[in-house]
């Protein structure tokens, strides 16, 4: 229980520490702020991806049903996420560069990963057999993870892009920002990272209870 | 700085709703599985 508390508390002072504080980049103005919840969105969708690749694999090796569930739920809060990182990465497109997309590779590598899960998501609802559609979707989001690290990381750098790459961590792969913002944003990591977890639990247990509901009175 | 103050004040509600909508639904889950 008491990480629900921290993770309430931990988003609740980061949106307060956030817009109070003046904006972490003065050329940027105002809309610079999003990036303490763009940046986190955007690692909660890879950690979300990746859970769901372990997921597909723990199923693969031991077959238990339940981690077939755990690899699908992950894998649509990845999606959600993406969506959240996209609409907000768009909001600062506007601001920063006049329009919402521009088909920089970021987006372009982001509009791909959101079309790769979609399809997994389609996957999944295109096959009625139980066990077939554990052991494709599994097999899928494993090969799909592979791109993950590709499409977030190194395609945006490998090309060139209007999106900023050093904003956390230099060349040298140091941490490059001022110790309260560094401070903020590491809250804010760890509070969307917990908010992950927090909605995953709930939706695994949910569905744990719908399907044992289902299993007892099957015309529920 | 009074337009940061509102836009703070409408996320922090947000927030705020979602959080308790959370708590409430983990209580729940809480009890179903009890059941």
């Amino acid at each position: 229980m008491w990480w629900k508390i921290l993770t309430g508390v931990l988003i609740g002072a980061v949106v307060i520490a956030v817009f109070l504080m003046p904006p972490p980049q003065k050329e940027l103005g105002d809309i610079s702020r999003i990036f303490f919840f763009h940046v986190p969105v955007a690692w909660v969708t890879v950690l979300a991806f990746l859970v769901a690749m372990v997921n597909s694999i723990l199923y693969l090796s031991r077959k238990n049903p339940v981690y077939d569930l755990q690899a699908a739920i992950s894998s649509q809060l990845g999606f959600l996420f993406a969506i959240l990182a996209t609409v907000s990465g768009a909001i600062f497109a506007k601001n920063a560069w006049g329009s919402f997309w521009n088909w920089d590779p970021r987006e372009t590598s982001v509009f791909i990963l959101l079309l790769i899960y979609g399809a997994y998501l389609a996957l999944r609802s295109a096959i009625e057999a139980e066990d077939r559609r554990a052991n494709l979707s599994a097999v899928y989001s494993i090969l799909a993870f592979i791109t993950v690290p590709f499409l977030v990381f190194v395609v945006p750098r490998v090309f060139q892009s209007l999106h900023p790459t050093d904003t956390i961590v230099n060349s040298q792969i140091k941490f490059q920002m001022p110790p309260l913002l560094l401070f903020i944003f590491l809250g804010s990591l760890l509070g969307f990272s917990l908010l992950f977890f927090w909605i995953y639990n709930l939706e695994v247990k949910l569905n744990i209870l719908y399907k044992k509901a289902k299993e007892v009175n099957p015309a529920r | 700085m009074s337009a940061n103050l509102g836009v703070m004040i409408v996320v922090l509600i947000i927030w705020l709703g979602v959080f308790v909508y959370l708590l409430r639904l983990d209580k729940k889950v809480k009890e179903l599985e009890r059941k």
